[in-house]
């Protein structure tokens, strides 16, 4: 049974949310990630799309620490007022 | 509210194309030199389009954009091009219109020049005026080389193309490893730890794991987790700065500046050829950075007096050789010229062709 | 006065000198910015200390985009409020950085109304960059920029803004469409452009002949040069002129051919086109006798970068020659192959050239499914350290590879 990518987008914001602190995850993990626990039902593309979804609607924010990572948002260290 | 347009790309360049160069796309026939910053593309239909390239500091105002715009609706029907270093192009199809462009333009405090046997303007970065990694300024280095070979960049009376670029880190955002001459700012002391900020902001296993020569390892400190460098193994590259902003190299008593030489793009002649190192270390002097400017001058002034006719600064070194090199420019052979990373060995000496 | 330039006794001396000055900039943007003000103050204290002020931000940008805006913070908000927030935008830039009056108008009107009024034309990858702006107006900004017509470009582990020479729009080497191809690739990476998913950036540019005047080469993952494979084209009248006109046409031309195919008896030049490297140098010095043969195609190269990580890198063959043709499908194709193997196996901040060198270049071919050919090499292996993947068995009998 094929996923749907706002299934996916849940299931990659619980990744994140879990993580969030502990390690930085990138696109590719979460594709990764999400391709070994629903191996016949998601695929690369679907993964796309469910990304863009959790960063369209402000669930979650892409950062920058010399590479690229998706994370919830939050007030980042070097931010002034 | 209007929806929200994303991904619409750049506009289409056919919007931007002079009518000249629509009507005579890949229909160019040979270009000539006309005069310092001068040309003429001539096309199979015997349309003639002049260009004039004018020298510029990279940052500039809107005000600035804005001369230029008037320029361009005052003599090229309001089209204009810049270059991939970073000159602005006037594109003209009236050649009485050249002079006076060239005078407006010097009234605007921007010399043409910079095509053919000549230098062009230096590719930068942002140095400290905008960036968090600079081991030295970019704007200010570049300001005082270019016065003090303006006359390469207005005149064509090099023996070939001279192409001078300037990184304010060993990031390169201005990518100058393949440079006649590269200007490159580096570190020269091992990152000061901030195990407070380090705890919060940062994964300790990518900072160990960002660490090209593994200087970089998990300890605690304080009774907390965060990382210990192996200062001995550092060769101050600030990935792990990259990664970590708790690992800042940047130190004012140990920054500076190096010089490299020989390198080119270009597949004329000569393959293409990365820049090698002429001066280990420079300290910072602002805001002229004399020192700098007298060492570029030396290596520019040898090589003009020395090469063939169209012999790149690499040529030209590849054929007499480096120790005749530093014999001629007085540059003193130290033990940082001598590779230690990876693959080192390949640029040792090993032949007995040695000039005396 | 708070509209007052602050006093940079340092600073001014860059000011003096007969090449542009970046500091007169800063202060014709300074007469209606406080940030571009504020600036100046905060440049003259780095030139004091020879220190920066920067902090790098990791987060912002506008929704939805995980490239194109460069967070910056000063270090000195209390002393330079104005520069507390000073963020980068990357704009796409037109191919061959043609532009109209009117549309440089439409940026500097969007930029003063919003940032600092500081810019580059051009960053080094090849955006239009807008120095200066705070967080609460990257949004307002992107919706000027995109109602103009104008998108972000890349930062961050994506496709970075393609750029490419002016190619065929003048220039007569232009061996293919550079900016027809910069145009199309850009278009269709917009989502890899915009939406960082690789293990690093990887950054495609165009030049039209080996002159490479994008620095291809040195400076792009993907290198796409243009290059022809029959003959010169010659016209002998022209050669002639140029004998008469004082040339010295055995020393200037011939004497710097690498592949030493060209032969010039006084009277005729003769060239040995199958030995012809395609350097470039005889046309380039011979403009009018000279031109590119009239099978023109590219000659795509893969891997270049700057030091970091692991060491710089030079570009080398993949497709000694290809013959682009819109949509250039074999192209996109193979290049998807290529970023598949490499999210799949490459390591954080890991470029493809630097991944090509941990796996090697013929796994990687394989993977991807490219043929190998020797013009990838500059000289096959010397060292005899082979990894055969198979070896024969006694009972293996008549079978084949295959086992057929």
């Amino acid at each position: 049974m094929a996923k749907t990518a706002e299934e996916i987008a849940d299931a990659m914001f619980k990744m994140v949310s879990d993580a969030q602190g502990l390690k930085k995850l990138k696109p590719g993990d979460l594709n990764k990630l999400m391709i070994q626990t629903y191996p016949d039902e998601v695929d690369k593309k679907l993964c796309k799309a469910a990304i863009k979804l959790l960063v369209n609607n402000g669930r979650c924010v892409y950062t920058y620490f010399g590479g690229s990572f998706i994370e919830l948002p939050h007030r980042e260290g070097a931010a002034n007022d | 509210m209007a929806e929200r347009l994303t991904d619409i790309g750049p506009p289409h360049y056919e919007k931007f194309l002079p009518p000249i160069v629509k009507e005579n796309y890949g229909k160019w026939l040979y270009h000539e030199v006309l005069k310092p910053g001068v040309m003429v593309h001539v096309s199979e239909s015997g349309a003639k389009l002049f260009t004039i390239r004018a020298g510029s500091p990279r940052l500039i105002s809107t005000e600035k954009i804005r001369n230029y715009a008037d320029l361009a609706e005052k003599y090229c029907g309001g089209h204009l091009r810049f270059t991939s270093r970073h000159n602005v192009e006037f594109l003209l199809t009236d050649e009485k219109n050249i002079d006076p462009l060239i005078k407006d333009l010097a009234d605007l405090g921007h010399p043409v020049g910079g095509i053919g046997n000549a230098i062009s303007s230096i590719v930068h970065t942002q140095g400290w005026v905008h960036c968090h990694s600079a081991a030295t300024d970019a704007s200010g280095v570049v300001k005082a080389v270019m016065d003090d070979l303006n006359e390469y960049f207005t005149s064509t009376k090099l023996p070939g193309k001279l192409r001078i670029a300037l990184a304010c880190c060993l990031n390169m955002c201005g990518a100058v490893h393949c440079s006649d001459i590269a200007i490159l700012g580096i570190h020269r002391r091992p990152p000061k730890v901030n195990h407070d900020t380090l705890r919060k902001m940062c994964e300790i296993p990518s900072v160990s794991a960002s660490c090209p020569t593994a200087a970089i390892r998990p300890a605690t400190v304080n009774g907390n987790p965060s990382v210990e460098v192996l200062e001995d193994r550092c060769m101050f590259c600030a990935n792990c700065y990259t990664v970590c902003p708790s690992m800042p190299l940047n130190d004012p008593l140990n920054d500076g500046i190096s010089i490299w030489i020989g390198g080119k793009v270009s597949n004329a002649r000569h393959e293409p050829m990365f820049s090698k190192l002429a001066i280990p270390f420079i300290p910072n002097n602002p805001p002229r950075w004399p020192e700098v400017t007298t060492a570029i001058r030396n290596i520019v002034e040898l090589w003009a007096a020395n090469a063939n006719k169209y012999e790149r600064m690499g040529e030209w070194i590849e054929r007499i050789g480096w120790p005749k090199f530093f014999k001629m420019s007085g540059i003193e052979f130290q033990k940082e010229h001598i590779d230690d990373f990876k693959h080192a060995g390949l640029t040792f000496k090993r032949s007995t062709h040695i000039t005396f | 006065m708070a509209d007052q330039l602050p006093n940079t006794p340092i600073l001014d001396e860059l000011e003096k000198g007969t090449w542009p000055s970046f500091v007169k900039e800063i202060k014709l943007a300074a007469k209606n910015s406080p940030m571009s003000r504020d600036l100046l103050g905060l440049l003259e204290q780095s030139y004091e200390e020879k220190i920066g002020h920067w902090k790098h931000g990791g987060i912002v940008g506008v929704m939805g985009y995980g490239g194109g805006v460069i967070g910056r913070y000063s270090d000195l908000p209390e002393k330079y409020p104005n520069v507390s927030h000073f963020h980068t935008i990357r704009i796409n830039q037109p191919s061959g950085w043609f532009y109209t009056s009117e549309a440089l108008r439409t940026l500097c009107d969007i930029w003063d109304k919003h940032g600092s009024g500081l810019t580059n034309m051009h960053g080094s990858t090849g955006d239009i960059v807008f120095l200066g702006c705070r967080t609460e107006a990257l949004e307002p900004i992107f919706s000027e920029l995109t109602e103009a017509g104008f998108d972000l470009g890349g930062s961050g582990s994506d496709v970075r803004t393609p750029s490419c020479c002016v190619g065929p729009a003048r220039c007569e080497w232009a061996c293919y469409d550079t900016l027809a191809l910069t145009y199309d690739l850009t278009m269709h990476y917009q989502d890899e452009l915009h939406r960082p998913a690789f293990p690093y950036k990887f950054k495609f540019k165009m030049s039209g002949c080996p002159n490479d005047c994008v620095a291809s080469i040195a400076r792009s993952d993907m290198s796409i040069i243009g290059i022809w494979r029959d003959d010169i084209q010659i016209n002998h009248d022209e050669v002639t002129k140029y004998a008469e006109g004082g040339m010295n046409i055995q020393r200037d031309v011939v004497g710097n051919c690498p592949g030493k195919c060209m032969d010039w008896d006084g009277k005729e030049l003769k060239i040995e086109n199958s030995y012809c490297r395609h350097c470039m140098h005889c046309i380039n010095v011979m403009t009018k006798a000279l031109r590119p043969g009239k099978d023109r195609g590219a000659c795509v190269l893969l891997g270049s970068k700057a030091p970091i990580v692991e060491g710089a890198l030079l570009s080398s063959v993949l497709i000694p020659f290809w013959k682009p043709k819109p949509p250039y499908t074999d192209l996109k194709d193979m290049v998807e192959r290529m970023h598949d193997v490499w999210c799949e196996e490459g390591k954080a901040r890991e470029r493809i050239g630097e991944f090509i060198q941990r796996v090697g270049l013929g796994n990687f071919l394989e993977e991807c499914e490219i043929d190998i050919a020797p013009e990838m090499v500059a000289h096959p292996r010397e060292n005899p350290y082979i990894f055969y993947e198979e070896y024969y068995e006694e009972d293996d009998g008549e079978e084949d590879e295959d086992g057929e």
